[in-house]
């Protein structure tokens, strides 16, 4: 299991665009993968769940990945995290 | 089965007493009756007091810091002493840090109370009901705010009125079966993220949140509301959980239940709910699976379980070894439709 704190840097947050391309990387993988927030531990392969979060910018979200391919996964989303969802 | 880890749950740790107030005025009509100063207390215990020891001197083990319910014996109390002394008392007990105050039975504070309570920045509320009906529905509404709640991915659907939670990957179904079950009239209460709150003993009550209510996402299709394209009948804000059910992937390996004798039970927050697998697989019909499941459930709730129903019929077959096999009926009258 990989698990990984990151903050969210973009001005707009984690809004419906990041939220889908997330959910677009993470359906490639086998691995299950969640994203928490102040107590709400969501599949992040859901759509409207990723939404749910309504992470704003400086806000913490903990990335878990477990399955066999933890690690690739967690090397694509976390660096789409990292790079501001491409909206820096 | 689900994984459900820390980082599911969340808890208050504290309500403003301007959010106890908005929730609670119009419900069970409180009214303020001093200044909004006090707005910005907290209120960190689910407990009621009443104060009538520490009225009376004793203020050791006093907790000050629940929402203090004077009823009529603390009022009846506070009237039966001159002015000075209960000035004397007030200054005593608006030492502590009280979140708010509540009276019962339509007491009106004394001046004084009023007073101390300004100066202290601590609410008075005022209500017609008796101490016992107030208290209750006080304690109600912060066991509720105060209980831990519970994050599950999943769809959550009343069928038939039984509560049901879908569970399962992502991608396996569970917002087609939920849909499905729309279309056929039952209702929708969260799609994807469901919460769930323990509400007294034994109880789980579930509901979507605030942000998402009845959209849900079709996979293909995108963003749906089920609210605006099926109308207020698919939708319902909450509900108690009755039934899990998990969607998987049909796999040889897993035995699957044959009889239904033997019940199988998820523990959520300690409270044991039927879970129910499911095998995916083609040619299978969920949405019909889930309102059988359902009608069985009420079946069993209105005392008629057809498992132990058809066991004893066997047991009491084999038992008595009289007959063979036979037809339903013994003899086809004239009925040749």
């Amino acid at each position: 299991m990989i698990e990984t704190t990151v903050k969210i840097i973009n001005n707009a947050g984690m809004h419906t665009r990041p939220a889908a391309t997330i959910v677009k990387h993470a359906a490639k993988f086998q691995c299950e993968f969640f994203i928490s927030k102040d107590g709400f531990n969501i599949n992040g392969k859901s759509i409207i769940g990723v939404m749910t979060l309504a992470a704003e910018k400086g806000s913490e979200v903990t990335l878990t990945f477990e399955g066999p391919d933890e690690k690739e996964a967690s090397e694509i989303i976390l660096d789409f995290f990292n790079r501001g969802f491409d909206e820096l | 089965m689900i994984n459900i880890s820390e980082k599911n749950i969340s808890t208050k740790k504290n309500i403003t007493v301007d959010f106890f107030y908005s929730n609670l005025k119009e419900k069970i009509n409180i009214k303020l009756l001093n200044n909004e100063s006090g707005f910005n207390n907290l209120i960190t215990e689910q407990n009621l007091h009443r104060p009538g020891l520490a009225l009376a001197g004793f203020v050791d083990l006093f907790t000050f810091n629940r929402v203090q319910v004077f009823g009529n014996t603390e009022n009846r109390y506070l009237q039966h002493l001159s002015e000075e002394k209960r000035i004397e008392v007030f200054k005593k007990i608006f030492e502590f840090d009280i979140p708010c105050i509540m009276l019962s039975d339509g007491n009106n504070p004394f001046p004084e109370m009023i007073e101390f309570a300004n100066k202290k920045n601590v609410c008075i509320f005022g209500s017609d009901y008796s101490t016992t009906k107030l208290s209750y529905i006080i304690s109600d509404f912060l066991d509720d705010q105060f209980a831990p709640s519970l994050s599950l991915h999943g769809s959550f659907i009343d069928v038939y009125g039984i509560g049901m939670l879908f569970v399962g990957k992502s991608g396996v179904g569970k917002s087609e079966v939920a849909l499905d079950l729309v279309e056929r009239g039952h209702r929708l209460v969260a799609d994807d993220v469901v919460i769930l709150t323990k509400k007294g003993e034994g109880i789980l009550m579930g509901s979507g949140t605030d942000l998402v209510k009845h959209f849900m996402e079709v996979r293909g299709i995108g963003i749906i509301d089920v609210k605006s394209m099926f109308g207020v009948r698919a939708i319902r804000f909450q509900k108690r959980l009755e039934v899990i059910i998990e969607l998987e992937i049909w796999d040889k390996d897993t035995t699957y239940t044959r009889t239904g004798l033997d019940d199988t039970v998820l523990t959520l927050q300690d409270v044991e709910i039927p879970y129910v697998k499911l095998p995916i697989v083609s040619g299978k019909n969920l949405t019909v699976i889930a309102e059988v499941i359902a009608m069985n459930y009420l079946l069993k709730h209105y005392g008629y379980d057809a498992a132990k129903v058809f066991q004893n019929n066997l047991l009491k077959r084999i038992q008595n070894k009289t007959d063979n096999v036979n037809r339903t009926i013994n003899y086809f009258e004239h009925d040749f439709e």
